[in-house]
């Protein structure tokens, strides 16, 4: 039953203040459907569902087998660049699909740097053109696939870590082979994993829109901007939005459904130390290679080119540049703090009280990562003037276009990372610690403090630094919430970008890759420390 | 002598005293965002010591913004690349109308809102980019956009999907001139000559057929100063040397011309402000400034074209009511819709 106590008021809080903006988008289905969403439906919906469909198929394969694949290597295995590979599998993460997106045109097109250098060589005309057209689905799911697989790669390789050693060489000693024992007893055990690490894919897939903008795919998000630009309709836009976070919210509902079938069951005290296996020379050479290729597309291609455009223009560093950085890291910490700090206690709040609809309420919040950021940004502007309206009378103008607005569109967009990894960090030890210490007297307070902080601060270490890299690439809500004369790192680039100005962006989103890396140094810190969690 | 100099000086201080007090500064929203731009604003602020302050997005993000913040709105002024953007925002009642008789007496009627709500800052015109090597003189001669669904274009035409405001403004302009039948056929059989599915921007376009991956492209003017301005690197350069421009409907109607323009918001907070910014872009300085950065055209018949623009020759405008640009955008849109314009 739902407990009414302080720990949960925050929880109900939270819950209203981010049902405000996602119930506004989900108002739009009741409010009629106008001719447009009948004309959209009989031309376009259906090709909307099967190209994203078909992204989402796409991106998910190539995450899956290069996250997952990578990340049984190196868990099982001794072979060159191996210690590289454990934290460089991760460096994509600092790239955001639409800069990846940026940079494949630059060097692929007819006239990019790769066409360039092989007319060049060869001194051919203009005419030859050597690399196959990428602003397409392919495209796109190379795009996705390899900016995203980092996190199917992340949650499997601390899971693989997890697996004793000793069922591994129960398998192999009842005469199973390696690839076997890999399909029968370790991809089972690490498939909550995995599908938690595919829901936040598809979740970043279905809800970006820099990239499919920029390879002219239509998909839901491409058409929702169409449909509130284009045809000047708001109110349709929210509905194909509505069904958008619908489709995320049966996916989620399943992703959760399965994880909560299966329990870890593995003390780190019943482990025996897994054994790395060391392959010869040839097959070493062959998972090196693998381990490579994702990498090499999803980061060194990608920051090579960045700094070729770098190198091409004269960049100085301008007063305009520093306050667009510090204005990204000022925003982007501060949601990361009051979003871990909510997902805490309202995690606390739904396992202290054992209530079953607290932890749905939970789930149902991490929602607002799938929400495109310029509708939530609707959603929050209508909110926030409301409320000025109606409270703020007398006043000048207060909330609305303020800082407020942005760092609540980055919480609620990012609160499934915080949520995820408190949640699945409270996962991994068991309610009768709590129980003893209740039963020894301590409040409940103390219980968060002294038992369940400790214990979490690796997750919200993490959480917290996921949060800020996930801001820095945040770009539709920020341009619409961001106050006066407020330049991010991502504006800045999007600007040039848009303009296909690339030398110009080029400095942004150099910077926005950087900042993305700061927080992979800490993330390969948690997967080696993972054991002793 | 000397008192005189004192009370010009007091007086000269108390203006600017209150000039700081009343009016230190105007607020911008803007869909444009040319690094151009920001060196006008410093100009202005240089020139007033009014500060500019932007919010910078689409038109229609900006459109939500301000009916969100309805009269506690702190903008001043809207500016934005598309006429279609414009009368939108004049048909929903978000500017009023500019009483600067300087601005009136400048601009022409028909860079006008119909009650003066806004004013063209600047001229683009959509027209066709063609390779001289494989478009030969008779083909392009007297080309007009109606041509354009014909087939001996076919699969030889570039031109960006059908998101894009440049193109939705495009066929409404058709729409506004030909009917939605008619554009809708034309449409149908144009889409059918495109060399390749729509992707890229307009500079992208004029880049596909310097490296004869199409034929003709269909861009903005100004896309072709910024290429040979060499802003966009040794490559662009080169491939904006192989392309020419023909200007489309020379015998009939004219080309196609959108605007970049700007207009007061309901509830300016500072509209003196706004008004002395609206005339300052309307400045030969500021227009000069424009010209030779967006390569945009002038507003004003005594500033000329950038040279780089101004080598591909003069041509007569299309003088469809820009309004229409805005009334028949979502025709435009299901239009294209229908026909499968991506």
């Amino acid at each position: 039953m739902f407990n009414l106590n302080s720990w949960s008021i925050v929880l109900i809080a939270t819950f209203i203040i981010f049902l405000v903006p996602i119930g506004f988008i989900f108002s739009s289905l009741f409010s009629g459907f106008s001719e447009n969403f009948y004309h959209i439906y009989e031309y376009v919906l259906i090709e909307y569902s099967i190209n994203s469909f078909i992204l989402l198929l796409g991106t998910i394969s190539i995450a899956v087998f290069f996250g997952v694949g990578t990340a049984y290597l190196v868990s099982n295995y001794k072979f060159f660049g191996k210690d590289f590979f454990e934290w460089g599998l991760l460096l994509p993460l600092a790239v955001p699909p639409y800069i990846l997106a940026y940079v494949f045109t630059g060097i692929f097109d007819s006239y990019g740097s790769a066409n360039n250098i092989i007319r060049d060589v060869f001194g051919l005309p203009n005419e030859y053109i050597f690399f196959p057209n990428l602003r397409n689905l392919t495209g796109a799911i190379i795009v996705f696939g390899f900016t995203l697989y980092p996190y199917v790669y992340l949650v499997s390789r601390v899971a693989f870590k997890n697996i004793s050693g000793s069922l591994n060489d129960a398998a192999r000693v009842l005469g199973q082979t390696r690839l076997n024992a890999f399909f029968k007893v370790q991809l089972p055990l690490i498939r909550p994993a995995i599908f938690a690490g595919i829901a936040l894919v598809a979740m970043e897939t279905l809800s970006d829109f820099g990239a499919v903008e920029h390879f002219a795919i239509p998909t839901f998000t491409t058409g929702i901007f169409r449909t509130w630009y284009g045809l000047y309709d708001l109110d349709t836009a929210m509905q194909l939005a509505s069904i958008l976070l619908l489709l995320i919210f049966i996916f989620i509902y399943f992703e959760r459904a399965s994880r909560s079938k299966i329990r870890y069951s593995n003390k780190s005290d019943a482990m025996s130390p897994k054994k790395e296996h060391i392959l010869d020379f040839s097959k070493g050479i062959v998972c090196s290679i693998f381990c490579l290729v994702p990498v090499m597309i999803g980061f060194f291609l990608p920051v090579a080119e960045l700094f070729n455009w770098l190198f091409q223009q004269n960049f100085e560093i301008d007063s305009k540049y520093l306050v667009s950085v510090s204005n990204t890291l000022m925003v982007s910490f501060a949601a990361a703090f009051i979003g871990c700090f909510l997902a805490l206690i309202t995690n606390f709040s739904a396992r202290i009280n054992k209530s079953k609809t607290q932890s749905n309420i939970n789930v149902f919040l991490s929602l607002g990562y799938g929400i495109p950021g310029l509708i939530l940004a609707v959603g929050i502007t209508k909110f926030f003037t409301t409320v000025d309206d109606v409270l703020l009378v007398d006043f000048e103008l207060f909330i609305t276009g303020s800082m407020f607005g942005l760092i609540m569109a980055y919480i609620i967009k990012s609160y499934a990372l915080p949520n995820n990894l408190i949640s699945s960090g409270y996962n991994k030890f068991s309610v009768a610690m709590d129980e003893s210490a209740e039963i020894l007297g301590a409040p409940k307070r103390k219980i968060l403090q002294k038992i369940h902080a400790p214990l979490l601060r690796p997750s919200i270490f993490a959480a917290s630094l996921l949060v800020v890299s996930e801001i820095v690439k945040e770009l539709p809500a920020t341009l619409v919430l961001r106050p006066f004369n407020f330049d991010t790192l991502a504006v800045s680039a999007y600007i040039f970008a848009s303009e296909e100005r690339m030398f110009e962006a080029a400095p942004s989103a150099l910077s926005i890759v950087l900042i993305g890396l700061i927080p992979i140094f800490f993330l390969n810190k948690l997967i080696r420390e993972s054991k002793e969690l | 002598m000397k008192n005189l100099d004192k009370r010009f000086l007091l007086s000269l201080m108390s203006l600017l005293l209150a000039n700081f007090i009343l009016s230190s500064e105007v607020n911008i929203y803007t869909s444009r965002h040319y690094d151009a731009d920001d060196e006008l604003y410093e100009k202005f602020t240089k020139n007033t010591g009014i500060k500019v302050n932007i919010i910078s997005g689409s038109g229609s993000a900006l459109m939500e913004r301000l009916k969100a913040e309805g009269k506690n709105s702190p903008g001043d002024v809207f500016f934005t690349v598309d006429a279609g953007n414009l009368s939108r925002f004049q048909k929903e009642g978000f500017l009023q109308a500019i009483s600067s008789q300087k601005i009136k007496s400048i601009v022409p009627k028909e860079l006008r809102g119909p009650n003066d709500e806004w004013v063209a800052i600047a001229k683009r015109a959509r027209v066709v980019f063609y390779n001289p090597d494989k478009v030969s003189p008779e083909e392009i001669k007297n080309i007009t956009y109606e041509d354009l669904a014909s087939d001996k274009w076919r699969k030889r035409i570039a031109i960006r999907s059908s998101s894009n405001m440049y193109n939705q403004s495009l066929v409404a302009s058709l729409i506004s001139n030909n009917g939605i039948e008619e554009t809708e056929a034309w449409a149908k059989r144009f889409v059918r000559n495109f060399a390749r599915s729509p992707q890229g921007n307009d500079r992208a376009q004029i880049l596909a057929v310097a490296n004869g991956l199409a034929d003709i492209a269909i861009a903005n003017s100004y896309y072709i100063g910024v290429m040979l301005s060499g802003r966009g690197g040794q490559e662009q350069y080169e491939a904006a040397q192989r392309v020419r421009v023909a200007f489309p409907n020379q015998l009939n109607r004219g080309t196609h011309v959108n605007i970049s323009g700007g207009g007061i918001l309901k509830y300016a907070p500072n509209k003196s402000n706004a008004e002395r910014f609206l005339e300052f872009l309307l400045s030969e300085e500021a227009q000069k400034h424009i010209v030779n950065n967006t390569f945009e055209y002038s507003v004003l018949n005594n500033v000329e074209p950038n040279s780089a623009i101004a080598q591909f020759g003069s041509f007569i405008s299309d003088q469809t009511s820009v309004a229409d640009f805005g009334k028949f955008n979502p025709d435009a849109v299901r239009l294209m819709d229908r026909v499968g314009w991506r």
